[in-house]
């Protein structure tokens, strides 16, 4: 194995990871302040994919329609997200664990057929723009020039919510409420609305990760249902409600597949288990989680 | 054959602290078989902490404790209970959707060591001890209610007979009257001190209520701050400047 | 209790009457429904009786499932000793996976038996050699003794499942039984009564890991196949699903939900691939609208049918009791 391609191994690996950030970072926000999991993300990231081909194909006299779907299809699946949180979420804040899974597991199955009836069982192809069709090399090695779009969109994502939870107001309150939704309330912030809105965000963080994830390959359905349970491995292994552990789990599982695949392919999602299943029993809460959470 | 003198319970250097609050320093007591002793100190006192590291729900920081002349610091949780180490808990800690009867019959069936049982109807067994011991701590009406609706006082006895149900030999009581009227208080403590005399039971509680203290404690120590600083017969211990420096001062 | 035994054999009753006057295809669906309610029932002495959300029981299904599959299609071993093998299998497995789980509680407890569950997937779906991978395993066929029609095998079907609901009944009654509503209630009480709580929900998860392989057995010579997905997380909330819907916290909740589902799908599915949407919104309502599940339903709607005789101290979702 030469370094160039270990370094295209690495690139790949960190592409998937940011990917798998994409979508685990509102998942972990989703969990972190409103204590439930959402089976749904994958659906709707894969509802965001096909919102920005729509986007992409009314739009597609313009140059700028390829980039402009990918944060339309954030806002679209905020949207979805936002009716969703109205009108179902917020009726199981207080609800046991079982009833939270069961109700967001089947918003993810009404999802799925909802997509399925609205752009069809063939698969979307999304046609690049001249630029990023060839491929760019890194110290000798290829790199789909796509990819460094995504890998810069996701360190933009990362920064920016680093910086939100960091230095806004809401950004506090959102930090604080993973600590203790207790606090919050007492200090007169009304949780509803608050979970509203760190419900939406997360969403669209999850649509436009879906927007990001189009052009690369087609889309297809049952996507989501892939990776669903690795968002969930990422969470877990950084730790629910952190950013910095979002982005570790996600880079660590982005590596752990890509390298494995070389020598060990029909091992690397097993691998990924057994790492997940490992931190839960060794460090339940994840590498940068809070123990406190139950 | 006479071992009243026998030590039952051996603490020394007893210390814990959570984080960086230190809730017992260095503390030493021990315990006579056949004793009642109580314990009384200020909230925060670490009364409740002292309970929760003999019988294991907590780990102990520094100090050993001895039970029967046995090493029990580190052991868990069930096993002390099984060891004959039996406690009944400040804040009731009962099987709240399990009826009365349902909750001092799992007692009774884990000491028998008859859960592990698969193949035996449990609607069956036990029905004979679960009732005598409902009558002894006065729950018989009470036994098809769900336990989580009982009155405090209520929940109080169950609690007593959860403990009981495990045929300790050292009997840990926290708190056992809070809430209780003046006549559930009296028949509580008269049964205790019953069983006391009956089977020597050995007991250690831990009250507010002065009455209840000198009416029915051999001996007692007081805890304040983490740390004993007194110990004697009630009478000794009221005497005593520290304590009434500390605590009794505000009490009597 | 009288009125549940009357309810029990109404239920037989009906289970062996129904298949000489409904067409083939829907005595496929009762052996289905059969199947699968025992794996909920199995996943409800986790679930219902020990209070812990498992979300990887489909693994121990899949395990007795393949190793029945794989018994009688390489090595000729018969059913009948293949359906307790099933069980030692799965038995064993989750004896080992089951080890770490038990270690856990709440969400943390979901999760891990969720990963577990993948693990399983995966390496059965890898092990292509072995197990066949993604093909799965063809040709498993019913033995000769029941032929090849469709009646044979659900009254076969029936006789398992029937001896198995009765052994997890008696299991559920039993001292071990009432220890695990003991945990589910107050698991820390429990230790101080001297028990030792992690290994009794090893037991079990064991216990309803072995149930669940059976119904796994079952399910390959049924189906003439077994596939990876039988062990996948989509799986392992079938047996959510139908507790959920039967009724949560009674022990024919789970059967109940099984017929209920099962029937649906199979009839909305002859007219439409929507399955998914539809099951979804009806989850959704019986979360929402029904939190006793459909036996819940009924014991408020119809006191009288499912009186029992012991005051249990179950409580439906909203913390009525039942009496």
């Amino acid at each position: 194995m030469d370094i160039t391609s270990l370094f295209t191994q690495f690139l790949s690996g960190l592409t998937y990871g940011t990917i798998l950030f994409l979508v685990a970072a509102g998942l972990s926000l989703i969990f972190g302040v409103m204590n439930i999991l959402n089976f749904a993300h994958a659906a709707l990231w894969l509802m965001g994919a096909y919102f920005s081909y729509t986007f992409w194909n009314l739009m597609q006299s313009y140059s700028f329609a390829f980039w402009l779907s990918i944060p339309l299809a954030g806002f679209a699946a905020a949207a979805v997200g936002w009716v969703l949180e109205m009108v179902l979420i917020k009726r199981i804040y207080k609800r046991e664990l079982y009833e939270q899974l069961l109700i967001t597991y089947s918003v993810a199955l009404i999802l799925s057929d909802t997509i399925k009836l609205t752009w069809g069982v063939t698969n979307k192809l999304i046609v690049r723009p001249e630029m990023i069709r060839k491929p760019v090399f890194i110290f000798g090695a290829p790199l789909d020039s796509y990819f460094i779009f995504v890998i810069l969109a996701g360190a933009a994502v990362a920064i920016g919510l680093w910086w939100f939870l960091k230095y806004t107001r809401y950004g506090h309150i959102v930090k604080a409420a993973v600590f203790s939704r207790e606090m919050v309330s007492a200090l007169g912030i009304p949780i509803p609305r608050i979970y509203t809105w760190v419900f939406t965000l997360g969403i669209f963080l999850a649509g436009f990760a879906g927007g990001i994830q189009a052009p690369i390959g087609s889309i297809t359905l049952g996507m989501d249902t892939a990776i669903i349970i690795q968002a969930f491995c990422v969470v877990v292994i950084g730790g629910f409600g952190s950013l910095l552990g979002t982005l570790v789990g996600s880079l660590i599982v982005g590596e752990v597949m890509s390298f494995t695949i070389l020598f060990w392919p029909e091992g690397a999602m097993v691998l990924i288990f057994v790492i997940t299943a490992a931190i839960l029993i060794v460090r339940p809460w994840g590498l940068f989680g809070t123990p406190m959470r139950t | 054959m006479n071992d009243t003198d026998a030590t039952i319970l051996e603490i020394s250097g007893l210390s814990k602290s959570f984080g960086k609050y230190t809730v017992l320093t260095d503390v030493n007591y021990s315990l006579r078989k056949g004793e009642i002793a109580a314990i009384i100190g200020p909230n925060g006192a670490g009364k409740t902490t002292f309970f929760n590291l003999i019988t294991g729900y907590h780990h102990v920081d520094g100090g050993t404790i001895r039970f029967e002349g046995r090493e029990i610091t580190d052991w868990p949780r069930h096993r002390i209970a099984r060891a004959g180490i039996s406690r009944a808990f400040q804040v009731s800690n009962i099987y709240p959707r399990l009826t009365t009867y349902e909750n001092v019959r799992q007692a009774i069936l884990a000491q028998e060591k008859r859960t592990l049982d698969i193949f035996t109807p449990a609607n069956g067994l036990a029905r004979q001890s679960t009732l005598e011991l409902l009558e002894l701590t006065g729950l018989l009406p009470n036994r098809d209610t769900v336990a989580g609706i009982l009155s405090q006082g209520d929940k109080k006895k169950l609690e007593l007979a959860l403990a009981l149900a495990g045929k300790p030999e050292l009997l840990l009581l926290d708190e056992p009257t809070a809430g209780m009227s003046s006549e559930e208080t009296h028949e509580t403590m008269d049964l205790v001190k019953r069983l006391n005399a009956q089977i020597g039971l050995t007991i250690l509680f831990t009250e507010h209520d002065i009455s209840v203290i000198f009416g029915y404690a051999r001996k007692l120590s007081v805890l304040y701050q983490g740390v004993l600083i007194a110990e004697g017969t009630p009478e000794e211990v009221r005497k005593s400047e520290e304590a009434q420096r500390c605590y009794l001062g505000e009490e009597v | 209790m009288k009125n549940k035994t009357l309810f029990a054999v109404i239920l037989i009753l009906l289970a062996v009457v129904l298949p000489f006057i409904v067409p083939v295809f829907w005595v496929h669906v009762l052996t289905e429904i059969l199947i699968m309610g025992l794996f909920a029932a199995s996943f409800n002495m986790i679930f219902g009786y020990m209070g812990q959300l498992t979300f990887g029981h489909a693994a121990y299904y899949g395990v007795g499932a393949y190793t029945t599959g794989l018994l009688m299609v390489k090595a000729n071993v018969p059913l009948l000793v293949c359906l307790p093998l099933s069980m030692l299998s799965a038995g064993l497995c989750a004896a080992l996976l089951g080890y770490f789980c038990v270690k856990l509680r709440g969400i943390y407890f979901a999760i891990l038996t969720m990963a577990f569950g993948q693990l399983v997937y995966y390496i059965i779906f890898q092990w292509y050699s072995f197990t066949g991978g993604d093909n799965g395993l063809q040709g498993i066929v019913p033995p000769e003794f029941l032929g090849k029609a469709a009646n044979p095998y659900y009254f076969f079907t029936l006789t398992v499942v029937t001896i198995g609901m009765i052994a997890l009944w008696i299991i559920s009654e039993s001292p071990f039984g009432y220890t695990m509503r003991a945990i589910r209630d107050n698991a820390e009480r429990t230790e101080f009564i001297g028990i030792n709580v992690q290994r009794y929900m090893l037991l079990n998860f064991i216990i309803a890991a072995m149930f669940a392989g059976l119904a796994g057995a079952l399910w390959g010579p049924f189906n003439r196949s077994v596939a990876p997905d039988l062990t996948n997380w989509q799986h392992s909330g079938m047996p959510v699903f139908m507790t959920v819907m039967g009724g949560p916290f009674s022990f024919l909740g789970p059967l109940v939900g099984s017929a209920i589902y099962t029937f649906l799908m199979a009839l909305v599915t002859s007219f439409t691939e929507y399955w998914p949407l539809v099951s979804g919104v009806i989850i959704i309502l019986v979360v929402l609208l029904m939190p006793g599940g459909f036996l819940g339903l009924l014991d408020e709607k119809f006191p009288f049918l499912m009186r029992k005789g012991n005051g249990t101290g179950k409580t439906d979702g909203q913390g009525r009791q039942e009496r």
